[in-house]
């Protein structure tokens, strides 16, 4: 080094008369054939006037081979170091640094990466300011990226083994935790993804790393670290905000291919809000029917079917709280307030061990923390709805909150449509939401959620529907080492419906149900090394239901109380978990949870004579079971594995085979509406419904990782899924196993999804084709469902088409696109009327033999952002579209009813006309 | 803080006004459309079985023929089907044809005496050359009615016992034919025919009616769980509390049939099938597939299901004096009563123009006392004048 210093110190001075200061506008000509680097360092330094710094030592092997023509100093060292490790820097006073693997600051850091724990950076790091000016933004990313960050104690001796990272990935300008954030080092194909609480751990060789950070919806970044032992790593990423005029090419975005992880959708909540929706309302559920392979059986209907299963094998949770009914105003609205989600993740094949209990998806809804260093809010005014939300820092950067409240005034809209039907029908909901999280310490956090939600409606008729969803929970996590953690969960939910008609005297009524559900989960991670991550706990849920109770209303009434005995129910299960890295290219999870389910008293069960079909008259006896006692137990093993295998850069191919049990069905009268559908616990009768999934899909990226494309197939096996007898009465029947019987299911389809995550033009094509059967297969039925043979379920919808798109025109003015096409649902339908036995009869087609018409529908929406000034006091947001663009009049349900001796086909769309909105939000 | 979140609430408030009024008022169309796929248009008048065989020794086997009708359709009955050919066929290869003669749809057979170790199935041929065939069925004795037994307070209710010693019926169903006497309010001697009043006799008196209905349910029950083929008290039918039917006299006549496992199934879902459409407690449809086949079409539904087994009846007088408290009509309630003047000259010449008044009795020779039409004519309710046979 002093052997160049002293070379460039001779011509500075001379350079510098000629230039007259800026050297980097200095042009540089030559043909440059197998020199050594030290050579080309003279040469330069002598047409230059640069100084040089750099080790020998690193250079020694560097054979140059350039020629430039009246090339800048950088233009010719990125040539000179291309496909090397070396790095340059020069600083204003003209001199050059020249280093291997990382590039020298030549500026003092603004600002220094956050610290959670023992020290973990640069020692002597000057400042833990977490200032926001936008115009230093970009430096400041800069320096952190580039900083080399040195983790765990140096204590001289060689860097071997392994060593931990672990930390916290949030958003730098609220201090949101950033949920399924994908972490990996350069030097590894291992992909850790963040937790819902935004916490990872990576296990590498001690060393030099280059650590990635990817988000959805978030810039790219890196950290260089030197890792000599475990440490802390926190990092808080960017918003990405559109840039209009570059290309964003983004080596980083492999997550879809390098993730183990199989058959999972995640979104965050920006990408969900960029999707129009009818009344302008962002909609949770909504986005998720886009995603490939979901799919609803109306327009606005409760729920959704994920690979050809039906809506109650869906578990829906929102920040670890189970959701039964995620929709309002029967269906048109999600139940889940879209300013407080943080986004979502829907797993449809490989099912992760730590959930359990149901059969087809896992649709994991997370919360905001709350934003913990300023307090902010915002308000949205919408046609049928309005909302307020507040979120900001209990304690700055210790406790936060979030709480948000929404409701209807849609009784005033109806009331003003000139039309009978609606005016004289009354519908509403209102819901609220509530979280806190609470840091105790570096390794204790506290998070505590509360959520309400409350529907009526009445459709010009007596009867008044009534819903309700109230769930809380408290979380403790629990940081042991980087390399162990535990989340331990204990909760309720609660679900109420009812059917209630007070104003008719003597018939009035109140027909109520309600589930209730308590439970407690623990949940552990284990990091032992590179190659495993380990997860294992245990769970139990102790149900009770109330199945239906009739009752009179008021004084006058005479309506003969009649109430469906409770039952209770405990679910268990213990699993355990490894994420187990073979090599490079293959990574294998395996898992299996064990569940057990105790079908307890106080009940009454009835007996049925042996080999005959279960009828009321063949009930022999009837035992009562004394509170507590265990009645009936069932218990299996469930297995969940994937593997991933590398193929190149930017593809790999997946595969999964998953089982899962469920204990608690849903009984739908699907003429009804939803409130008025039964759930039942798994009994002596009522075995639980098993499900059995094989899927295999391949992943490619394109144009440097902007386009993901993936295809999946699967093929599925249901057991001991509940159909239901011909003319089976499903309220308030005390013997429900008189009136269903067991089938069992068989799945298959393709999903191919084509996704653009960023740019101008953003969003997702998909398209699946789904079927689903379903097979008698219930000896003692005591009737054979078209002739025992398979027969469409009820949501089978062979063709699904969805296109999200929006195109930014500018920073405040995009446009997006929706488009659904389906295939129209299956119907059983009657075909004529006859007399037999004196009694008049319909005769229905054979099981869903028919269709409804198909559904299509188009969706426009233009979103305008108000200004962009940083120090405005609120931030105004517009969204105006149309909704149903084409007018196409899509049936919601279809029905027949009896109407002067005759039986009369109705279709009933609900928008059957192009709907137009305007939406207004404010922000603060 | 708190001013700040003040201040902005406001804000809030004064932008929701104006937006407010500028919101699009909502069209969401008229939503209800008449849905008529091409399924349910039309074609699907299957052909509807209606009968069983009847194995009694010397007993005559009534098969109705008729078809099934589109939705729209708001006629009472299926339309019948004529001139087909239907014949029961024994196992053992004899065959015994069943005669439509009275060209309404019911084929009817001559006295049979059938072997009842033998299996039987019902042809039909139809007039446009399809072939029906049922599965063949055992032939089912059914035990006799130990008794019909009726119980109050209240409401009515019908019950049934039967029992088989030999335990092998388990499977049963009935069905009923109630007759009930509905009297004139006012008795008259008088009626009018063509403008003149005249005597009636007992062929034209309009004073005593009765009606006669059959049973629109499916009544059935299933031992087979029971330690013994027994129905104890099996409630059948019940009338609400103070119904008219029992005003007077009332009978039921129950008939009782054995039924196969299969058959028992198949009515079973008939029952449910003709249970209330489109209320909040609907049921699943329910897919019959009973054991007439259609050997032309495979494919063609056939309604109905042919059993093989002997009848037994049994009938249960009742008089309104027996029950606890049933309302009686007392004569002439709630009638109205009109004087005109008689026709000097005819009596019998009846000119008075509204025909909710008829004539009820004659007040001296100048004065002819009307009555509403509906207090005089019993069959202004329904039923017939002629008493059916073994009437009390």
């Amino acid at each position: 080094m002093r052997h160049s210093g002293l070379h460039a110190s001779l011509f500075v001075l001379s350079l510098t008369l000629i230039t007259s200061a800026h050297g980097q506008d200095k042009r540089i000509s030559g043909d440059f054939q197998g020199i050594p680097f030290s050579q080309l360092v003279s040469k330069m330094a002598a047409a230059s006037g640069y100084t040089f710094y750099y080790d020998p030592a690193e250079t020694d092997s560097l054979v140059i081979h350039v020629t430039v023509e009246h090339a800048t100093l950088p233009e010719l060292l990125d040539l000179v170091f291309r496909g090397t490790d070396l790095h340059y820097a020069i600083d204003p006073a003209g001199r050059v640094f020249i280093s291997k693997l990382f590039v020298i600051q030549t500026q003092l850091p603004a600002e220094a990466t956050r610290q959670d724990g023992p020290p973990i950076s640069i020692p002597g790091d000057p400042t833990q300011k977490q200032e926001e000016d936008p115009s230093s933004k970009h430096i400041l990313k800069a320096i952190e990226e580039n900083k080399l960050i040195e983790i765990g104690r140096k204590d001289g001796k060689a860097l071997q083994g392994k060593a931990t990272l672990a930390g916290y990935i949030r958003d730098a300008k609220t201090g949101e935790a950033i949920v399924g954030a994908s972490v990996y080092a350069d030097s590894s194909t291992r992909v850790v993804i963040t937790d819902q609480f935004g916490y990872y751990s990576l296990t590498l060789p001690r060393g030099r790393h280059v650590i990635r950070i990817s988000s959805q919806g978030m810039k790219d970044t890196r950290r260089q670290v030197l890792v000599y032992g475990d440490g802390k790593l926190s990092v808080d990423m960017q918003e990405f905000i559109a840039s209009l005029k570059t290309v964003i090419v983004s080596a980083e975005k492999t997550s879809n291919t390098r993730s183990t992880q199989m058959g999972v959708n995640r979104l965050n909540i920006k990408t969900i809000k960029q999707v129009p929706v009818v009344f302008g309302e962002t909609d949770i559920l909504k986005v998720v029917l886009t995603l490939p392979g979901v799919t609803s059986v109306g327009e606005a209907s409760n729920g959704f079917n994920v690979r050809g299963g039906s809506t109650d094998q869906n578990l829906i949770l929102f920040d670890e709280a189970t959701i039964y009914n995620p929709s309002h105003l029967f269906g048109f609205f999600s139940a889940f307030n879209a300013d407080v989600v943080k986004g979502i993740e829907l797993y449809k094949s490989a099912i992760p061990e730590k959930y359990g209990g149901r059969l087809s998806s896992v649709l994991d809804v997370s919360m905001l923390d709350g934003n913990s260093k300023k307090w902010t809010g915002s308000g949205g005014i919408g046609p049928l709805t309005s909302r307020f939300f507040i979120e900001g820092p209990l304690v700055k950067d210790k406790t936060s909150m979030v709480a948000s409240v929404r409701t209807t005034y849609s009784d005033w809209v109806l009331r003003t449509i000139p039309n009978n039907a609606y005016s004289n029908s009354t519908t509403g909901f209102s819901d609220a939401n509530l979280r806190i999280t609470h840091m105790i310490d570096q390794k204790n956090s506290i998070y505590v959620m509360g959520y309400f939600s409350t529907d009526h409606f009445n459709l010009n008729t007596d009867s008044v529907y009534h819903y309700s969803n109230q769930n809380g929970n408290i979380k403790w996590k629990h940081i042991f080492s980087n390399k162990s953690n535990a989340l331990i969960t204990a909760g309720m939910d609660r679900y109420q419906y009812s059917v209630s008609d007070p104003r008719s005297g003597t018939s009035a009524y109140k027909l109520g149900f309600d589930i209730n559900q308590t439970y407690l989960r623990a949940d552990f991670n284990y990091l032992p090394g590179n190659k495993h991550i380990f997860n294992y706990g245990v769970n139990s849920i102790y149900y009770k239901l109330h199945p239906g109770s009739y009752e009179p209303v008021g004084a006058k009434s005479l309506v003969v109380p009649n109430t469906v005995a409770a039952e209770q129910a405990l679910e268990s299960a213990i699993y355990a978990g490894d994420q187990y890295s073979v090599s490079q290219k293959l990574a294998i999870n395996a898992g299996v949870r064990w569940s057990v389910f105790n079908y307890l008293g106080t009940h009454q069960e009835y007996e049925y004579a042996p080999g005959f079909p279960k009828q009321t008259t063949t009930i022999t006896d009837s035992i009562f079971y004394g509170s507590g006692k265990v009645i009936k137990t069932y218990a299996a093993p469930e297995i969940r594995i994937s593997a991933r295998y590398q193929l190149g850069k930017d593809a790999s191919v997946k595969a999964s085979f998953n089982t899962t049990r469920q204990y608690i069905h849903m009984l739908s009268n699907t003429v009804a509406v939803s409130p008025t559908d039964i759930w039942k616990l798994s009994d002596p009768h009522i075995k639980p419904q098993q499900g059995l999934q094989y899927s295999l899909g391949y992943y490619r990226n394109f144009s440097a990782n902007t386009i993901e494309t993936s295809v999946e197939v699967y093929y599925k096996q249901i057991g001991d899924y509940l159909d239901y007898k011909s003319g089976a009465s499903l309220v308030l029947n005390h013997h429900i196993e008189t009136d269903v019987l067991t089938t069992k299911g068989k799945a298959y389809g393709v999903e191919l999804l084509v996704k653009k995550a960023s740019g101008r033009l953003n969003g997702w094509f998909s398209y699946a084709f789904s079927r689903t059967f379903l097979k008698q297969d219930d000896p003692l039925a005591g009737e054979s469902i078209n002739n025992g043979k398979y027969y469409p379920a009820s949501f089978d919808k062979p063709h699904n088409v969805n296109f999200i798109g929006n195109y930014r025109f500018s920073h405040r003015y995009s446009v997006s696109l929706n488009i659904v096409y389906s295939t129209g649902r299956p119907i059983t339908l009657p075909l004529s009327v006859f007399q037999l036995g004196g009694t008049t009869g319909l005769f229905y087609s054979e099981r869903n033999q028919y269709r409804i018409p198909d559904y299509f529908r188009t969706d426009l929406s233009v979103n305008i952002d108000g200004n962009h000034r940083i120090k405005k006091l609120t931030h105004n947001f517009w969204s105006a579209g149309v909704y149903n663009l084409t007018g196409r009049q899509n049936p919601y349900s279809v029905y027949f009813t009896q109407e002067n001796g005759q039986v009369k086909g109705y279709k009933l769309s609900i928008f059957g006309a192009p709907i137009p909105f305007i939406t207004y939000n404010i922000k603060f | 803080m708190r001013s700040t979140i003040m201040q902005m609430i406001n804000d809030m408030r004064n932008m929701s006004r104006i937006l407010l009024a500028g919101f699009l008022v909502l069209y969401l169309g008229d939503c209800k459309q008449a849905y008529e796929p091409p399924a349910i248009r039309g074609g699907n008048d299957y052909l509807v079985v209606d009968g069983f065989i009847n194995v009694a020794p010397g007993s005559v086997t009534t098969i109705d023929l008729n078809r099934a009708r589109r939705l729209s359709d708001s006629t009472a009955v299926g339309i019948p089907e004529l001139n087909a050919q239907v014949a029961i066929q024994s196992k053992g290869g004899s065959s015994w044809p069943l005669q439509d003669a009275g060209h309404n749809g019911y084929y009817v057979s001559q006295p049979l005496t059938l072997d009842i170790s033998q299996t039987y199935r019902l042809s039909v041929t139809t007039a446009d050359g399809r072939k029906y065939l049922s599965d063949p069925v055992p032939c089912k004795p059914t035990p006799p009615i130990d008794s019909i037994t009726w119980s109050q307070p209240n409401d009515l209710t019908f019950s049934i016992s039967t029992h088989d010693v030999a335990a092998k019926t388990h499977y049963y169903r009935w069905d009923y034919i109630e007759t009930w006497q509905h009297d004139a309010a006012l008795q008259t001697p008088w009626g009018v025919n063509n403008g003149h009043i005249y005597a009636t006799d007992s062929t034209t008196q309009r004073s005593h009616c009765w009606t006669v209905l059959h049973s629109t349910q499916v009544m059935l029950d299933n031992t087979s769980a029971l330690s013994q083929d027994l129905v104890d008290k099996f409630p059948i039918y019940t009338i609400p509390f103070g119904d008219s039917r029992l005003d007077i006299k009332y009978r039921i006549h129950v008939r009782q049939y054995a039924l196969t496992s299969d058959a028992y199934s198949y009515w079973l879902q008939i029952q449910k099938t003709s249970q209330g459409l489109g209320t909040l407690f609907d049921l699943q449809p329910a897919q019959l597939i009973g054991n007439v086949h259609c050997l032309t079409n495979p494919a063609e539904p056939v309604i109905g299901y042919v059993s093989a087994s002997t009848l037994q009846e049994d009938s249960l007088f009742l008089y309104n004096t027996n029950l606890h408290y049933w309302t009686h009509n007392s004569p002439g309630f709630g009638c109205d009563t009109l004087g005109i003047p008689a026709d000097p000259n005819d009596f019998s010449n009846y000119t008075y123009a509204d025909t909710n008044w008829a004539p009820y009795y004659f007040d001296g020779p100048t004065t002819l006392i009307l009555a509403s039409k509906i207090c005089l004519d019993c069959l202004e309710l329904g039923g017939t004048t002629t008493r059916p046979p073994n009437w009390p």
